[in-house]
């Protein structure tokens, strides 16, 4: 950030962001009489409203920044005051007439925000109770609206720096709340349960050792039986239904042994209390069931984490629109939009949709989506995203896709894939359990005929305990724990996981393969000289630039973007795009090829140059009928050198395989100290060099950008794209990075190792217990609860280690650098 | 130990009542979010009045009872 500004010293950072405050007169806030710096009107307005109403707290408190918010808030009331006569935006309607929204609000990131929020909301007329959750960033609202009105409300939070969104995914967020509660409330009625079933069982266990009348140890079995039904009928219920639905598709999972041994136990106990003899296990069902079902609920809330990760992109897009209604421009939903309406979008406002330009030119900032931080110009006729934001001008867009088939839609559906895929760690932990729980059905059947032979009362025990214990839970729990947490983590380091296995491969990889062109470089190249080949007639400069231009704005590939131009372009009919290639259409009754060498059909050896170059021929052309060359240079991305002498480091071998040519390979190879690059590859020339490291033992890991890399990406063991990749590469990656700097791919390593390293503790830890717990229960030391008590608890332990990743990747992101991340966490 | 055929029926009879406060408690969605409300005892001052919806907060100095 240092500029010209010399002698004034560092910039003093906000009070409020922490960003660095500009140069000039400074804008200044009192807290307890002492100015303090901030960065802009906004942050003074808002942290003067938070210290007038005695809020101050939040400062002391706070573990994040303010977000830094440069909302008009006249527009804010302006946009939010169109759904006030909207009753269906005002959430769902109570039986008093109240009304229960949820909004989603950016900036939450400590529990001081939800206090702050909370205490701002809360004291407002007409509003009953306000809940922030921390984790996901929603706000519910109850509030009466016969006394205030829904744009109120937003104005408030928008006012305390806290951006109000109409959720998206509504219905899913409060089917995950209903999830959420049901589960709380099966985990508390268990836990009620236990409470009294124990209490009845140690006058049961007293009783025996004291003695105790027939009368009262009947009665305490009936008010045991009469606890213990509605905690297996209630709380234990999805164990059975799992188990069951397991057993349709013909496999054992994990719930299997454990609603066994819940229904041997209570099935036992019941036959033993109507036969007036042995013991009653009432106690042990109960407390199983408690244990159990605390770690589901914890697991429920970690899945549940995961999935608002799809929501956070999600928020990217605008609430509203403004339609064009012949002349009359509305307001609308942004979801209300539908294909083909006309759209205007203001400078400064986001692209409600994705669509084409129909009117104006302006620069697009893609940022948030690609990671690209450099602004595109997008004239009529070009593709704009819905989610980017209009920095230039005011234009028209005609809506081309919207809802699901957007392009956020789609990320947000690639990154959901990762919540439902399986590591193959996990279906190899699968496998075992399957192998597991036949094993142990085998030796509790074992262990009741020896019992039943030497001590027939202790025999029903002992099996149960043996069933109790080996519940594979802590096993079954290993990888998929990790590997949920793991994603947490890379999301906060602008990382989506697409797939998760991919996680615990690429803590084995050994070789790297990069893609150059938009990988290895910025992707935004720059044309640095235009050569016309002086046998050529009649053209100037301008004149096969806009062709070029014309022609490349018909293809993906990184180097178009050199030739994107402002001016009007002519009109191309009958394009053909070949991927890896070039582009060729007719202009004005004639066919123009632009591509490489090869595409438009020369010997490039003529020339020798050092930037990449593009060739502009006539299709007439024979062998040296190229009209003009095009010069490209592309930079290095940031963080480039570091990351590959960070793998080297780390024995790793690195290899440049490009479409380029040999020189501008060549070039990026030695400055950054690649030894292997391969230049002037075709997508199955790289292909072929990937499976033939695959077939001698290599792990590959591709990591590319281009529409050409997608089956590479897709070959390679483990993939990865940065940001600014294409769609198509995008699809076939296991991991999206959405920095700008290429360091992001250490961190991952990093975090894929640590995850590797916390699967490996955590089946250790299972298989040590269950070898150790096994024999005892055999032998008859183990009551079953003492081996549900064990079992729990290595399970707990399980998913505590596994939770510790997102922690440990959280502390080494702040020490090494601030990454410029993109995708709110 | 006749005193057990009163008390546990009615051990039960308040833990029915428990669930039913439990019930009403997470239908409510007061366990809906556990991370900052812990903080709520470190961060409200109960002797300011709480933050009122005023724009002229300042002139509000009047002890009141907190609502929240």
């Amino acid at each position: 950030m240092a500029n010209t500004g010399v002698g004034a010293g560092a910039f003093a950072s906000c009070f409020h962001c922490g960003e660095p405050c500009p140069p000039g007169p400074p804008i200044l806030v009192e807290r307890d009489g002492e100015p303090q710096p901030v960065c802009c009107h906004g942050c003074q307005a808002v942290s003067e409203l938070i210290f007038s109403s005695g809020l101050d707290r939040y400062y002391q408190f706070r573990t994040s920044e303010g977000r830094k918010i440069n909302d008009d808030l006249e527009m804010v009331a302006g946009i939010w005051s169109a759904c006030d006569d909207r009753q269906e935006l005002w959430g769902e309607e109570h039986t008093d007439g109240k009304r229960d929204l949820l909004l989603q609000t950016e900036g939450v990131e400590c529990s001081a925000c939800a206090w702050l929020i909370r205490s701002r909301i809360e004291p407002q007329t007409g509003v009953d109770r306000v809940q922030v959750d921390v984790g996901t960033g929603y706000t519910r609202i109850v509030w009466d609206p016969a006394q205030t009105k829904l744009s109120t409300l937003a104005l408030e939070l928008a006012k305390i720096g806290y951006r109000p969104h109409l959720p998206v995914a509504e219905s899913e967020q409060r089917a995950r709340l209903k999830e959420r509660r049901i589960g709380m409330l099966r985990v508390g009625v268990a836990g009620l349960g236990m409470m009294q079933v124990m209490m009845y069982a140690v006058g049961l266990y007293a009783g025996e050792t004291f003695g105790i009348t027939d009368g009262a140890r009947r009665f305490l079995e009936w008010t045991s039986l009469l606890v213990t039904i509605p905690v297996v009928l209630f709380s234990a219920r999805p164990f059975f239904t799992s188990a069951i639905s397991s057993l349709n598709v013909r496999r054992l999972n994990m719930d299997v042994p454990v609603a066994l041994a819940i229904a041997v136990a209570f099935v036992a106990s019941c036959f033993n209390f109507l036969r007036g003899a042995g013991d009653v296990y009432f106690d042990s069902v109960v407390m199983f069931v408690f244990f159990l079902s605390s770690a589901r609920y914890i697991q429920l809330v970690q899945r549940h984490r995961n999935l608002e990760g799809g929501a956070a992109l999600a928020r990217l897009i605008p609430e509203w629109a403004r339609r064009l209604q012949g002349s009359e421009i509305e307001t609308v939903l942004a979801a209300d939009l539908s294909v083909g309406d006309l759209v205007r979008v203001r400078a400064g406002e986001t692209f409600p949709a994705d669509g084409s330009i129909e009117n104006g030119t302006t620069e697009v900032d893609e940022a948030l989506l690609t990671g690209e931080s450099a602004p595109r110009v997008r004239g009529p006729g070009e593709d704009v995203v819905g989610g980017s934001v209009n920095i230039l001008s005011p234009v028209e867009m005609r809506v081309r896709a919207v809802g699901r088939d957007s392009t956020v839609s789609a990320l947000g559906r690639m990154l959901l894939r990762a919540g439902g895929e399986r590591n193959r760690f996990v279906s190899a932990s699968e496998r075992i359990a399957g192998y597991f729980v036949g094993f142990v059905l085998l030796i509790a059947a074992l262990t009741s005929v020896a019992w039943l032979y030497f001590q027939p009362s202790a025999a029903l025990s002992a099996a149960l305990a043996v069933l109790v214990v080996s519940c594979p839970c802590a096993l079954s729990l290993a990888a998929p724990a990790s590997v949920s947490a793991a994603g947490r983590a890379l999301l906060g380091q602008g990382v989506m996981m697409t797939r998760g296995v991919a996680l615990e491969v690429l803590a084995r990889v050994d070789v790297v393969v990069f893609d150059k062109t938009g990988t290895l470089t910025s992707g935004r190249p720059r044309i640095c000289s235009v050569k016309i080949n002086p046998d050529s007639p009649g053209l100037d400069e301008e004149a096969l630039l806009g062709i070029a231009a014309a022609l490349e704005a018909h293809s993906a590939h990184p180097l178009a973007h050199a030739f994107r131009v402002k001016s009007p372009l002519p009109g191309v009919t009958d394009v053909t795009t070949v991927n890896h290639g070039g582009v060729s259409g007719i202009i004005n009754g004639e066919r123009w090829s632009i591509g490489s060498a090869d595409f438009v059909g020369l010997d490039e050896k003529d020339v020798a140059n050092t930037g990449i170059i593009v060739w502009l021929a006539r299709q007439s052309a024979k062998q040296s009928g190229w009209v003009a060359q095009f010069e490209i240079r592309d930079e290095l991305r940031t963080g480039v050198r570091q990351t590959i002498d960070e793998l080297h480091h780390r024995g790793i071998r690195t290899v440049i395989a490009s479409g380029d040519r040999e020189q501008s390979v060549s070039e990026v190879a030695s400055r950054l100290g690649i030894e292997e690059w391969h230049a002037r590859q075709k997508p199955e020339m790289k292909i072929e060099r990937v499976r033939k490291w695959q077939r001698t033992g290599s792990r590959v890991l591709m990591v590319g950008d281009g529409v050409n890399d997608a089956p590479v990406l897709a070959a390679a063991d483990v993939s990865m794209t940065v940001s600014g990749a294409t769609d198509l590469a995008n699809s076939a990656a296991d991991f999206i990075l959405t920095t700008d700097s290429l360091a992001t791919v250490n961190r991952v390593m990093e975090i894929s190792g640590a995850t590797r390293r916390v699967i490996r503790e955590n089946m250790t830890w299972a298989i040590v217990y269950n070898v150790l717990a096994l024999p005892l229960a055999i032998g008859g030391f183990l009551q079953p609860w003492m081996a549900a008590l064990g079992m729990s608890l290595s399970s707990l332990l399980v998913v505590a280690n596994s939770a510790r990743l997102s922690r440990v990747a959280s502390k080494r992101s702040e020490t090494t650098e601030t990454v410029s991340g993109t995708v709110p966490a | 130990m006749s005193i057990i055929y009163l008390m546990i029926p009615l051990g039960i009879i308040f833990a029915g009542l428990a669930v039913w406060a439990l019930i009403w408690a997470i239908r409510s969605g007061q366990f809906d979010e556990l991370e900052s409300h812990g903080w709520s005892v470190v961060l409200d001052d109960d002797t300011k009045p709480p933050p009122v919806e005023t724009e002229n907060d300042s002139q509000d100095e009047v002890e009141r009872e907190p609502d929240s």
